[in-house]
């Protein structure tokens, strides 16, 4: 199965920090610049329509007395005030008002006198003709539904600059029709535009600001966010991790150092207990045998099997613990048990138990037999090299038996062990009493298991304690190659 | 069973009141109201061009309210009046000719589509569809009747005439 990438937890608090502030602030900047920019639109148009409104009236009332010219004049003075601002008057064909003498002369001809004088004709060729244009001169047919364009307005851009422009049909009143016949509903349509540009811009500037705004928010927030969370929960948390593997590796000695007063606090002061009743059950289990902690594991109750029981005793201790003082002999033994466990351990041998000044250990693994030998001949040479140096001249005698012991927890329901009983576990202790000073004595099963590899001297038969047969033993003196 | 028939008769009554749909406004035996004015309509005028039109109004309007006002002559329709025009498709109509569209004004001064008091309807025959019109081109006109005008004889002394263009005279 594929393993899942392995992603810090920085970063992913960091990339929910984010996209918390990315979706939150975002949706709030952006709704508020919409309604800013729907705002600014919607006001802007509403000034233009009713600019329109009162324009169209005005322009409405300059035509109605015949004073036409005052409203090109009109149109020309409000050009003047503000470029900005244009108005145009052209006729539904499209062409622009107030350039010829075609409409002084339909009238003078409806009214059957010569009552408006022809002026300067204006070369001006502007046309207006688009699809709006056309909407807003458009009458619809008689005979479908019958709807009428009251304006037209739409956004264009032209010479770099962008216009809002309202297309406002000149209706053929009654009252017009005297001069300007009745045969026609739109007599023109009016042209007002305002160059927007500068408020379009702002809005764009608004846009911008708003942007740089929101991306240096999230960012300080994010960064604020990410230190914050960093000290409170990233490193504390690191810190526990940290502890957690020292312990792996029988790191006991440091403790997680949090001084928050919340759950991170508590789960840092909960692991500082943790890791201190690991370190003592760690101690512990120097005082238990490995068989022990595993048979805690499996829960096992005992079971038959093969195993190589080496038993250690020191010679003349009695006598030794009569001429020292207590605390010579306790460092002594200590010391004697200690360089012989070690050795013991090295060659995978398991101490069941320490009774007095005595070893018992069992060897379970493959070529468990030669394990102890090898066990025991190394114990024999430390304390035939050092015994006068290091251990108060004492020395041992080892006894090693070969053979099917019962395994399994044996005590009460306070206090058990989990050791070795059977006939071969006594045997290996009668050898053991059988050895003198130096010597290590095998049993016959032990011998055959190794015989091609050590070097001894015997058989010797024996009687022993307990046992009806004498017993083959042999003395081990050494191994081949060793 | 006699219960059955007062809740059937009631429930009948109360779906009756409850408003006319926006293609029954205008009833289909106007032709019987009488004609509003004997001119005959065929000069052009915008909107309408020389197409005939012949107006119609119904007894609720025959009952219009002639006074001075500030010194102005004031004829006001009761509310509830309608005036129907028929618009034909050309200036000169045949025996059985149908108008292609009705144009309608109804006097419904607490109607929120009115505008002048009145509500503005445009019929298309052809399909029976009504529609409201909204956009202040009927009135925009309409207004124009309420001063001196160019149709018929005209309005001379600009007399209120609730933009009827051809009062009616009773």
């Amino acid at each position: 199965m594929k393993r899942k990438k392995y992603i810090p937890i920085t970063r992913k608090i960091n990339a929910i920090i984010i996209i918390s502030l990315i979706i939150g602030i975002g949706t709030i900047i952006s709704y508020y610049y919409l309604s800013l920019f729907m705002n600014i639109n919607d006001s802007t148009r509403q000034n233009l329509l009713q600019q329109s409104d009162i324009l169209y009236t005005a322009i409405e009332n300059y035509m109605i007395p015949g004073e036409a010219p005052l409203a090109a004049n009109f149109f020309n003075d409000i050009n003047k005030i503000n470029p900005e601002y244009t108005i145009k008057l052209f006729r539904s064909n499209g062409v622009k008002a107030f350039r010829d003498n075609n409409t002084i002369s339909f009238v003078n001809n409806s009214i059957g006198v010569n009552k408006f004088l022809e002026r300067e004709v204006i070369e001006d060729n502007e046309k207006p003709i688009d699809n709006y244009f056309s909407k807003a001169i458009e009458v619809p047919p008689r005979n479908s539904v019958f709807r009428t364009v009251d304006r037209m307005e739409n956004t264009f851009g032209a010479k770099g600059k962008i216009f809002f422009r309202i297309y406002r049909p000149l209706i053929n009143l009654p009252r017009c029709t005297v001069c300007h016949g009745g045969e026609h509903t739109i007599r023109g349509v009016i042209d007002i535009r305002n160059d927007i540009t500068k408020s379009v811009n702002d809005q764009y500037i608004i846009l911008f600001i708003s942007i740089a705004t929101f991306v240096l928010m999230v960012s300080i927030l994010a960064a604020i966010l990410s230190q914050y969370l960093k000290g409170t929960v990233i490193q504390p948390v690191k810190s526990i991790g940290d502890i957690c593997t020292g312990v792996t590796q029988g790191v006991f000695d440091k403790k997680v150092s949090i001084k928050n007063r919340d759950e991170i606090g508590a789960l840092g002061n909960t692991v500082n207990t943790m890791v201190e009743g690991l370190h003592e059950r760690f101690k512990l289990s120097k005082f238990v045998s490995s068989s022990t902690i595993e048979s805690l594991k499996t829960e096992e109750k005992g079971h038959k099997v093969p195993v190589t029981i080496f038993f250690s005793d020191i010679r003349g201790f009695t006598s030794f613990t009569e001429l020292n003082k207590p605390e010579t002999v306790v460092e002594s033994l200590n010391k004697v048990l200690n360089f012989q466990s070690g050795i013991i351990q090295e060659n995978k041998g398991d101490i069941d138990k320490y009774v007095g000044d005595e070893i018992v250990a069992i060897f379970t693994q493959e070529n468990s037999e030669l394990s102890a030998c090898i066990s025991a001949l190394k114990i024999q040479k430390e304390l035939k090299e050092k015994s006068g140096s290091e251990y108060n001249n004492l020395k041992v005698g080892i006894g090693i038996n070969y053979g099917e012991v019962i395994l399994g927890m044996i005590g009460s329901e306070k206090r058990a062990d989990y050791t070795i009983i059977g006939d071969n576990v006594n045997t290996a202790s009668r050898l053991c009493n059988l050895a003198k000073s130096g010597q290590i004595i095998i049993s016959e099963s032990t011998y055959e298991k190794v015989k091609d590899q050590v070097k001894t001297k015997g058989p010797y038969k024996v009687k022993v304690k307990g046992k009806e047969d004498y017993l083959h033993v042999y003395l081990l003196t050494g191994i081949y190659g060793g | 069973m006699k219960q059955v028939i007062m809740m059937m008769l009631l429930l009948n009554t109360l779906l009756s009141c409850s408003g006319q749909k926006p293609g029954e406004m205008l009833p289909e035996d106007y032709t019987n109201w009488e004609k509003l004015t004997a001119t005959e309509l065929n000069y052009p005028i915008p909107g309408h061009g020389t197409n005939l039109r012949i107006p119609y109004i119904n007894d609720t309007g025959r009952n219009v309210n002639i006074s001075v006002v500030n010194n102005k002559k004031t004829h006001e329709y009761p509310p509830g009046t309608i005036i129907i025009k028929e618009i034909y498709d050309s200036n000169e109509i045949s025996p059985g000719d149908k108008p292609v569209m009705l144009t309608a004004m109804i006097k419904d001064p607490g109607n929120s589509k009115a505008r002048g008091e009145w509500v503005w309807i445009i019929k298309n025959t052809a399909t029976g569809e009504e529609t409201i019109n909204t956009d202040g081109f009927c009135i925009t006109c309409h207004d124009d009747a309420n001063e001196n005008h160019p149709y018929g004889a005209g309005n001379p002394d600009s007399e209120f005439r609730d933009c009827v263009f051809f009062p009616y005279k009773k």
